[in-house]
């Protein structure tokens, strides 16, 4: 058997991912694929291909910690933890001074605030509905024609940005048509529909104090959100190296420490 | 994942179950009865005063709530939303008129009864909410029902003896009304003595709701939830004093033996507002897997009034009436938590944001965010909605109360 491995696996509404790490918190395989509609297989999944990477076998796995909306469909994790405590965590470890975390998914957006000492004081997810997550700008982009990729590099070039005000993918898709209508810029709309989700996240945020990180699957794919979100909140956003994969690096650093204070020995993390 | 420890069932529940029966069973045949009368009532408003006139007294909020635990509510709420009353406004009242709609009712497969029973008055106070008022008027509008009304003040800091005087007047007014109407007269005595049988419901219920405070916590919100039915339905009745006086020594016997409705309690909560009635078990299920006990609740509290010491009854009544939390400012709110976190040592506070009814939530004013800085308190705001179930996602709220108690796991260590 090789060193112990630690693993975090996030099973989201549209993706599930994977982070491996060794016993000192160094990464040593990732992997990222569609969560499907049988979380199960999809996480057994997502570990094979990351251990691969990792050049491990399952029985490496000293403990496994599962998040995300599918976290209970994770047969090797020895715990499940919320994706708020592992984007917390995950974001932390990259960034040490952050205080408020932005996270945006498929279905949801969650705004995680931590104290001067890295514990979480407060968190707070939207309310039951699509405005400001990843099924906005999908839906809202389907409906131009667009690939999220491709509505990005047109928000990017964006030189006045076009006012969207609705939250409502709905409203926004009748709001974009009107837009049109009067002859605005494509650039410009698209940019407003990155806008409007920062709007969204701005009421989401409690505290502005301190420095503010952003991850998920949306930060990923979106320079024009990261824009966004620093021309509305007007702070500087820091991105972690693997945004969409902040989730389970918390769920794996979360699973170091399981393994170690099980030992009762100090954790790095 | 659930706990170890056995859990042990609150025996009272069966009796509770043989009670609710008689008691619709009983409201079914005075509807049916010409030579008895039946009064409908808000929860919280002057059900004494009918109760001494001899009205057999029905409160359709349980009727809405019964609508919400077995989810037939947003079956039903298309119907009164058809009629003209907005699916954003009280789900209790838009599935009330949603089932008298549709001539479907719970207590039919509850009890075996048609449905609610036949008003032949209907009465009400806006010190909960101006709802009531529209719902009782749509009965009233649609079958020539008399309608009688209290509006008290509202919102108030201090409860003022020129508070009082307004309200305890208004009843006066409504008592008289009531003679005329229906040729009886008020006996007073029997006004004096249904009030101090209410009053001391009502205090038992306060001392059950107390065994909360032991550690392991005796009950829970959810356990209040179910057993408050006599203080509401049977208020006024010496079957809701023998009721209580049961449930609290049972209560009382497992404080003495150290049995906690969860077992290894690990951390206590405070709900506020109303409760999610179609998710009322799953969210049992889940404080109890996260061996959370949610010790004490606004809802559950507001039908312990302080003791009627003999007095007036009608300005006792008055008092209780708009002393209630629900029709306070937010600085008493406020401090009344703050004094509810105390007495019952609790770790963090969850505050139901429900969707239709603005009146019972109370985290649309900062308040989760002062309570927070001023009192240190963990606080969560969970969306949802008391029966309308279209306004909750599980996986949302179970996420969000999971991540609470782990908030509170690393606030421990
Ligand atoms: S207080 Fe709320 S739930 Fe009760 S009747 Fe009024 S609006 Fe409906």
């Amino acid at each position: 058997m090789s060193s112990p491995l630690y693993v975090g696996v996030d099973v989201g509404s549209s993706a599930t991912k994977c982070i491996i790490i060794d016993k000192s918190a160094t990464l040593v395989g990732h992997h990222v694929i569609s969560s499907g509609f049988d979380y199960a297989e999809a996480s057994e999944d997502v570990v094979r291909r990351a251990l691969l990477q990792a050049e491990g076998e399952v029985e490496d796995v000293a403990a496994c910690i599962s998040t995300g909306y599918g976290r209970e469909h994770v047969k090797i994790a020895n715990k499940h933890v919320t994706e708020i405590t592992c984007h917390a965590r995950g974001a932390r470890e990259s960034y040490p001074e952050v205080r408020n975390i932005v996270d945006i998914g498929g279905q949801d957006t969650k705004v995680i605030r931590l104290s001067d000492t890295g514990r979480m004081v407060d968190y707070r997810m939207n309310a039951k509905c699509a405005a400001g997550t990843g099924t906005f700008l999908e839906s809202t982009a389907h409906k131009l024609g667009l690939t999220i990729a491709e509505l990005d590099d047109l928000a990017m070039s964006s030189k006045e940005q076009a006012v969207v005000n609705s939250y409502c993918t709905v409203f926004a898709g009748t709001e974009v048509i009107e837009r049109i209508k009067s002859g605005q810029p494509r650039e410009d709309i698209s940019m407003g529909l990155f806008r409007s989700i920062a709007t969204r996240v701005s009421e989401m945020i409690a505290d502005p104090e301190g420095a503010t990180a952003l991850t998920g699957g949306v930060a990923t794919h979106c320079r024009a959100l990261l824009r966004a979100l620093e021309e509305v909140l007007e702070v500087e956003i820091f991105l972690p190296p693997m945004p969409q994969h902040a989730g389970a690096y918390g769920a794996a650093l979360l699973a170091l420490k399981l393994q170690l204070a099980e030992k009762g020995a100090d954790t790095p993390c | 994942m659930t706990t170890a420890a056995k859990r042990i069932e609150i025996q009272s529940q069966k009796r509770l179950g043989a009670l609710m029966r008689a008691h619709f069973l009983d409201l079914d045949e005075a509807s049916r009865d010409p030579s008895r009368r039946v009064a409908w009532c808000t929860s919280v408003g002057p059900c004494e005063i009918l109760t001494a006139m001899g009205f057999d007294v029905y409160f359709p909020e349980n009727h809405g709530a019964l609508l919400g635990a077995r989810r037939v509510s947003h079956e039903l709420i298309p119907r009164a939303v058809g009629a003209g009353y907005s699916a954003e406004s009280c789900s209790y009242m838009t599935s009330d008129i949603g089932s008298t709609l549709a001539g479907v009712s719970p207590l039919t497969d509850a009890f075996g009864i048609a449905g609610p029973p036949k008003p032949d008055l209907l009465v009400y106070s806006t010190n909960q909410c101006r709802e009531v008022q529209d719902w009782w008027n749509f009965y009233g509008r649609r079958d020539g029902i008399p309608v009688m009304g209290i509006c008290p003040p509202g919102h108030l800091g201090e409860v003022t003896s020129e508070h009082v005087a307004f309200v305890s007047g208004r009843m006066q007014r409504m008592i008289e009304e009531i003679e005329n109407k229906f040729a009886l007269r008020m006996d007073y005595d029997r006004l004096s003595e249904v009030v101090a049988l209410s009053s001391r419901a009502s205090a038992l219920w306060g001392s059950v709701l107390d065994t909360a405070k032991a550690r392991p916590a005796a009950m829970t919100f959810f356990d209040g939830a179910i057993h408050m039915a006599p203080v509401i339905l049977m208020r006024g009745s010496q079957t809701a004093i023998d009721y209580y006086k049961s449930l609290l020594t049972e209560l009382s016997q497992r404080v003495e033996n150290g049995i906690g409705a969860i077992p290894d309690e690990r951390f206590r909560v405070y709900w506020d507002g109303m409760p999610i009635w179609p998710k009322v078990r799953e969210l049992a299920e889940k404080f109890y897997d996260l061996r959370t006990v949610v010790a004490a609740s606004t809802y559950c509290n507001s039908w312990a009034f302080d003791e009627f010491d003999g007095g007036d009854p009608l300005d006792w009544m008055a008092r209780s009436s708009i002393e209630l939390f629900i029709n306070r400012d937010e600085n008493t709110k406020q401090r009344f938590l703050a004094q509810m976190f105390d007495r019952f040592e609790i770790d963090g506070a969850i505050f139901h944001n429900a969707r239709t009814c603005p009146n019972n939530t109370n985290s649309r004013f900062g308040m989760p965010q002062r309570i927070r800085a001023e009192l240190d308190m963990p606080s969560l705001v969970i969306d949802g909605d008391l029966s309308d179930v279209r306004f909750f996602s599980t996986a949302q709220t179970m996420t969000n109360i999971e991540a609470f108690v782990e908030q509170l796991e690393e606030r421990q260590r």
